[in-house]
């Protein structure tokens, strides 16, 4: 593996924010013609049912053996901007491991949990050569959907006693997760939800043949973190056995195409004056679609 | 460096002096009180920055990797326990050590008037004690760091 231990964090930052900030134009400068592609993991979940904690664990395990490169998305505010980066709190050893890298990321403009430029992030990761890729989001909409095109292993955490197992079918995430997590499992109730979500599972006909597994956890135990890391080795397995891997590639860019593309429409909607917006429609539309081409408005 | 975009026309750069800016937010040392830290945090995600929070009792050592991992423009330490000069002097060091000094290093919390110049000394851009309204603050962060 290429740059073993000889990791430059501070370039790698600096590309980072880079990236973070690139304008649609920027972006279509510095993405590189083939991105390297290593495994990626996700972990989504509402917020407070211990993604962050549990994520770091994870990832802390994990770095024993493969080199990590970690992503945490938090909400930026729409009014400012500013958002408060808070995945760092809880795990001391996360700043003293070698082999882990993690970057905070806010979800800026964006809406769905996830953050501009995320996918040109998760490149740079790979390209720096991490061998593994950990992203954790907080879950909010629609933000498993992207999340689940961004990566190969989706886990989603729930808590017991917080209600969410109907909000999860509620917003179509039940089906999308490789790995259920009922996190803080010494809660009361934790075995009654894992078994709820088992039921559920079990009605439900595996559309790829994968049987999502229903992991317990506790960042109290051990060995409940090394279970979520088996069963996450065990669908990586799966999908080297089994899965699509064109399929998951076509979407992973679709999605970044269509962030690209509202990151753009944004921008032109923004130019737009308020004479333009007194136009019958077909006039606005038409108007919208000429500013498009960034040849126009790029410096 | 580009303004972020964003859709939401209504957030001007008047209302949000620091947006575009990481800042981390750090407590080294044995005080347990981070109230203030937390505050200040809010202050400046207010004022449109994106704060990078650690919690209670880090190392200089974390400090500085955190600092360096997060790609932040500036550091501002918390330190209520009298240790400001020996904390800030091993951070100074620990970024030093990583070629990442051109990092702005500011201190909050409870430092008498006598010590500021030996902060300084160490290269301390900054010095805010819990007397000045975090208006101002805020101000002198986004002077210092534009």
């Amino acid at each position: 593996m290429a740059g073993d231990a000889t990791l430059d964090r501070r370039a790698l930052a600096r590309r980072l924010g880079q990236l973070a900030d690139a304008s649609v134009a920027d972006v279509l400068a510095l993405a590189p013609a083939t991105p390297a592609t290593v495994p990626r993991i996700g972990l989504t979940g509402a917020p407070g049912v211990g993604k962050s904690s549990l994520a770091g664990r994870l990832a802390l395990l994990r770095a024993a053996h493969h080199r990590i490169g970690m992503l945490a998305v938090d909400p930026s505010s729409p009014l400012t901007g500013g958002a408060i980066l808070g995945d760092r709190i809880r795990l001391d050893e996360l700043a003293g491991a070698e082999n882990l890298y993690l970057r905070s990321i806010a979800s800026r403009a964006h809406s769905d949990g996830l953050a501009d430029n995320l996918p040109e992030l998760l490149e740079a990761l790979a390209a720096a050569g991490f061998e593994e890729l950990l992203l954790e989001t907080v879950g909010v909409g629609q933000a498993e959907h992207a999340v689940r095109s961004q990566v190969d292993t989706l886990a989603l955490v729930l808590m017991p006693g917080a209600g969410d197992t109907v909000q999860a079918m509620k917003a179509g995430t039940m089906e999308l997760a490789d790995i259920y997590v009922v996190n803080k499992s010494e809660l009361a109730g934790a075995a009654q939800l894992a078994a709820e979500i088992r039921r559920v599972q079990a009605l439900r006909a595996a559309h790829d043949g994968w049987q999502a597994p229903v992991v317990l956890t506790s960042i109290h135990d051990g060995d409940s973190i090394s279970a979520l890391s088996a069963a996450i080795d065990a669908h990586q397995a799966w999908l080297d056995e089994h899965a699509d891997r064109a399929g998951r590639l076509a979407a992973r860019a679709r999605y970044r195409l269509q962030l690209l593309l509202e990151r753009r429409l944004g921008e032109v909607l923004d130019a737009l004056s308020a004479d333009t917006l007194e136009q019958p429609l077909d006039m606005q539309f038409a108007a919208a679609l000429a500013a498009l081409p960034l040849d126009r408005t790029s410096s | 460096m580009s303004t972020p975009t964003t859709s939401n026309a209504a957030a001007g750069n008047g209302a949000a002096p620091l947006r575009g800016k990481r800042i981390l937010v750090a407590k080294p040392g044995l005080d347990g009180h981070d109230i203030g830290a937390k505050v200040v945090a809010l202050a400046l995600r207010d004022a449109g920055a994106e704060v990078i929070y650690t919690g209670l009792r880090k190392s200089p050592q974390q400090i500085a990797r955190v600092a360096i991992d997060e790609g932040v423009d500036a550091v501002g330490l918390s330190i209520l326990s009298g240790s400001h000069r020996e904390l800030v002097a091993q951070v100074v060091e620990c970024l030093r050590a990583e070629n990442a000094d051109d990092i702005a290093l500011f201190v909050g919390g409870t430092v008498p008037a006598e010590d500021h110049a030996a902060l300084s000394a160490l290269g301390v851009r900054g010095i805010y004690t819990s007397d000045q309204p975090l208006a101002d603050v805020v101000a002198a962060l986004g002077a210092a760091l534009a």
